[in-house]
């Protein structure tokens, strides 16, 4: 049945979908609808789960790792600067390899105060063992969020779905809310690796020493190894059920393209556009849109940038003292590659200012006269 | 200590995590403890402010538990007569009520009232005396303070004899009072309290100092509790034209109603005077009181006083009689008119004759109540003994006791309760061969700061377990646990039948409003078995047995959680030993 749908409200109506039984979170702009309408549900009984209310995003990300230790499926939502306050619980939730699955509103951070989109929040939690799926449309909010249940559920590691603030977050689009029976099928009830069994008392997160340490760290990443080949496995699933798919990453016009855009979230559709006019104009170009970025889908992006000669990276984010961050993932992920593009890497859209198809005109222009990308990342769209 | 479990999954996802079956109680983190928490309960100030020392935390929790029976016998242990005392009662109790400091004051008299009501109507479960002890004591009054020594002395097994100048008992209870305060069938209905062969009521026994030597030979000691029973004159000319305030209520609960209309002048400014002009206004009149200081000085509980006004009563301060002049049937009341003087060491505010003004008023009726004192033959000036509510001298040997109104400062129903109460500890002790220890006994059994003394703690209670010196401050209490929540509204008749009937004002707390009430209650220095402190203690030390809490030393690590959780400081923490 389609709907009419917040960006956010996708993401609750998954949620509801999914069956989550526990969910506990604190509010914070502009993840706010997402957890507002799940308690909603709660209230009135459209979903049987328990709603812990906390005085902190800490404690949102404690109850979801406690409640998924006794071995029911568990949501929570956040962004920013709450998302970086649950940093500490983050890693624990992938160390105790927990299927926690999470919304994450990508915002900037203070100061300067700034509610808008920006994919710094996400990006700074990258080391800390969650799966990281990046969304462009309500859909695929809705369906990730669905798929991010089967996909924690299989490889025991948690997932944040990321949406923009805004663009995506509080924008209406039409969305096809699949049947309760359909979800169910795709998604059956949880039956956890772990449990906290009062018959069978034990204690899980326990000291471990040198001698045990470093065997549990090289399991987390061999199951990220393994996300991949799952992620294919539930999307083919998926499309089974729903008739849809989107792969780690959305390739556009890249067949024969010299020169291949590459960046995640809603900019994305901006991009195609800029795509149409200049192959118009006769320029070879292209766009990856990238979805999945824990783990780095390697080779499918090496695949696809096999045959261009540039690659323009659009960062929403930037490590200071370092650049963009896709475009340095990007780089490391092509340097092994027998044949390597060269890799532009620019920033902007930071703090929600918009990313405008006249600027990605201006990256082409600037890179197609170059002979060389400039050490550091360029800034599009400063004021002057 | 740790073990790693390798499960292996279905899907062959690797899946390694730290996980161990063994358990921690080998790990005795006692061992790390400097000092250590213990169960300490504490007392309320409520139960320090109350004159009976009433364990008044504990009656909350039961009535919010609706265990009435424990509740009753609870209040019972300090106070014979509580549906008497959640009436009359100026309740000092919610004055100190620490729950003020977070909104409101809970209603513990209204609280204590439906108790009292709730044993009213179970009269299989009055009072179990003992055997007789084999001695016997006389008893001169049948008012609070003549009534509370029967109850307390029968208790502890002595035969009583009560000798009352009227044909009723209750004295002021039952003449004093009027009834919109304190309904007569309540107060009968309380005194079946004391229906034992052992307390036995000998009226229209008016004793005289005289008759005092005869009876003592008849018994191991007498108590006076013959009250004030003269009321203090004007001492103006005119004054044979003034009714006087104590004799009219006295007419009024006989049900001898004077024929009372017009304006009526209320001389005075305590608690007779404001129960003078509620009922006259009930019999049709428009009483004005008339008081030589402001409001401000009224020595009348304020909430008899806004209540009164409420109803009608005028009140014009700042006027002193000095002449009453008969003109037919109206007396001219010549008043002079006062002004502030200095102020007392005490920082009492004097008032002082404002130069020459004068003002006359007529009215109807001029009744006095301006006090009572004791009886000139009751006087006495050299003491064996000296208490807060009591005073002995020993005649012939043979202990002599002056209670209730002879002897407190204060001259309420309850402190006249908590006078016979005194006075028979201290002759209990004075029969067990212990009079040098008085002072002594009378301190341990203090509730607080005192002077009010426990009965419970006298016959070796549980409450001799109790720090009955330190007293809960608001700051101990961990207001984290108690959401703001307004006291529940009482119940109260309308304005227009306060003006023509004689019917309660107050109706009492129902039962679901009473429940609402008492949960209000921080239960302050007693374990109410929340169990907040076993649920936060973070090695698992607390035990419950079913009966009680105890504290595994091998494990608690002295952290202090409890203490500091505990919402109601029946907790503290100790130096190890």
């Amino acid at each position: 049945m389609k709907e009419v749908l917040e960006g956010s409200h996708a993401v609750s109506e998954a949620v509801r979908l999914a069956r989550a039984k526990v969910i506990s979170a604190y509010p914070i702009t502009p993840q706010t609808h997402i957890v507002e309408a799940l308690s909603e549900y709660c209230a009135d009984g459209s979903l049987d789960a328990r709603f812990i209310c906390v005085e902190s995003e800490h404690s949102a990300m404690a109850s979801c790792i406690g409640a998924a230790s006794a071995g029911v499926r568990t949501f929570t939502a956040s962004s920013s600067h709450g998302l970086a306050l649950m940093h500490e619980l983050l890693h624990w939730a992938s160390g105790a390899r927990l299927p926690i699955v999470m919304a994450e509103v990508n915002r900037a951070l203070g100061p300067g105060w700034n509610i808008w989109m920006d994919q710094s929040d996400s990006l700074s939690q990258r080391d800390t063992g969650w799966i990281q799926l990046y969304c462009e449309t309500a859909q695929e909010v809705l369906d990730t969020t669905l798929q991010a249940y089967r996909l924690a559920e299989t490889v025991n590691l948690p997932v944040m779905v990321v949406l923009d603030a805004f663009f995506l977050s509080h924008t209406y689009e039409p969305v096809d809310i699949p049947d309760q029976q359909s979800v169910d099928k795709f998604l059956p009830s949880f039956e956890p690796r772990i449990s906290l069994d009062q018959q069978n008392p034990n204690a899980i997160g326990q000291m471990a020493p040198p001698a045990y340490y470093m065997e549990m760290r090289h399991s987390i990443q061999m199951a990220m190894q393994s996300v991949m080949e799952h992620f294919i496995d539930v999307e083919r699933q998926f499309e089974h059920v729903f008739g849809r798919s989107y792969g780690p990453i959305t390739p556009f016009a890249c067949d024969d393209a010299q020169y291949i855009f590459l960046m995640a979230g809603t900019s994305a559709s901006t991009c195609r556009q800029a795509i149409n006019s200049l192959r118009d104009k006769g320029h070879k170009v292209g766009v990856i849109k990238l979805k999945m970025f824990r783990p780095f889908p390697y080779q499918d992006v090496r695949k696809i940038l096999k045959h261009a000669k540039k690659v323009i990276v659009l960062d929403r984010n930037c490590s200071f003292g370092a650049g963009g961050i896709f475009a340095q993932e990007l780089r490391s992920a092509m340097y092994a590659s027998d044949r390597h593009p060269q890799i532009f890497s620019f920033i902007s859209g930071l703090g929600g200012r918009d990313v405008t198809v006249d600027h990605f005109f201006e990256m082409f222009d600037r890179i197609e006269k170059a002979d060389y990308p400039d050490d550091e990342s360029v800034w599009i769209g400063l004021n002057p | 200590m740790s073990q790693s479990i390798q499960t292996q999954p279905p899907n062959n996802v690797s899946l390694l995590i730290s996980q161990s079956r063994t358990n921690t109680l080998g790990n005795k983190t006692g061992t790390w403890r400097f000092v250590r928490p213990k169960y300490q309960e504490k007392t309320a100030p409520c139960s320090n402010a109350c004159p009976l020392g009433i364990d008044v935390a504990m009656v909350e929790m039961f009535a919010s538990r609706k265990d009435y029976q424990n509740a009753l016998n609870t209040v019972l242990m300090e106070n014979p007569f509580p549906a008497i005392c959640g009436r009359v009662c100026f309740h000092p109790c919610e004055s100190a009520c620490n729950r003020q400091f977070l909104d409101q004051s809970v209603g513990i008299h209204h609280i204590e009232r439906f108790i009292g009501h709730w044993g009213l109507n179970r009269t299989n479960i009055s009072c179990k005396y003992p055997e007789f002890n084999g001695a016997s004591i006389a008893i001169i009054g049948a008012g609070p303070a003549g009534l509370s020594v029967a109850y307390f002395a029968r208790r502890l097994g002595y035969r009583c004899d009560i000798f009352e100048k009227s044909d009723n008992p209750g004295g002021l209870l039952k003449y004093g009072i009027p009834s919109y305060r304190l309904p007569d069938r309540i107060l009968m209905d309380e005194l079946h309290r004391l229906d034992d062969e052992g307390i036995q009521f000998k009226y229209a026994q008016s004793i005289s100092m005289d008759q005092i030597n005869a009876l003592k030979q008849q018994y191991d000691a007498l108590f006076l509790c013959c009250g004030d029973a003269n009321s203090i004159t004007l001492k103006i000319s005119g004054e044979q034209f003034s009714i006087d305030g104590l004799d009219l209520l006295r007419q009024i609960r006989s049900n001898q109603m004077p024929l009372i209309e017009g304006t009526v002048a209320v001389i005075g400014g305590g608690n007779t005077a404001i129960d003078v002009a509620r009922s006259v206004l009930r019999m049709g009149a428009h009483p004005v009181i008339l008081y030589r200081r402001t409001r401000k000085e009224m020595p009348a509980h304020p909430h008899e006083i806004d209540a009164a006004l409420s109803e009608g009563v005028l009140l014009k301060e700042c006027l002193s009689p000095i002449d009453i002049q008969k003109n037919t049937n109206l007396f001219e009341v010549s008043f002079q008119r006062m002004k502030p003087g200095e102020k007392t060491n005490e920082g009492r505010q004097t008032y002082i004759p404002d130069g020459n003004r004068r003002e006359t008023i007529t009215f109807n009726h001029v009744v006095s109540a301006i006090g009572a004192e004791m009886d000139i033959m009751w006087r006495n000036e050299l003491w064996d003994l000296s208490l807060s509510h009591c005073r002995m001298k020993k005649i012939e040997d043979q202990p002599v006791f002056w209670c209730g109104d002879l002897t407190t400062s204060e001259k309420t129903v309850t402190h006249a309760l908590a006078s016979g109460k005194q006075a028979v500890i201290a002759w209990d002790v004075m029969q067990n061969q212990k009079e040098n220890e008085i002072h002594t006994i009378c301190h341990q059994c203090q509730v607080g700061k005192g002077p009010a003394l426990s009965f419970d703690i006298y016959t070796k209670g549980d409450r001799k377990n109790r720090n009955n010196t330190e007293i809960v401050k608001f700051e101990h209490v961990n207001t984290a646990y108690f959401p703001n929540i307004p006291a529940v509204q009482i119940n109260k008749i309308s304005q227009e039948s306060c003006q023509n009937s004689f019917d309660e004002v107050i109706s009492g707390f129902n039962e679901s409003q009473m429940i609402e009430e008492a949960t209000r209650c921080f239960n302050c220095g007693i374990c109410n078995d929340c169990d907040t402190c076993r649920i936060f203690c973070p090695e698992m030390a607390i035990q419950w047995d079913n009966t009680t809490r105890h504290i595994l030393m091998d494990y608690c690590k002295g952290c202090g959680i409890c203490i500091e959780e505990c919402p109601r400081d029946a907790m503290k923490l100790e130096v190890e030993p």
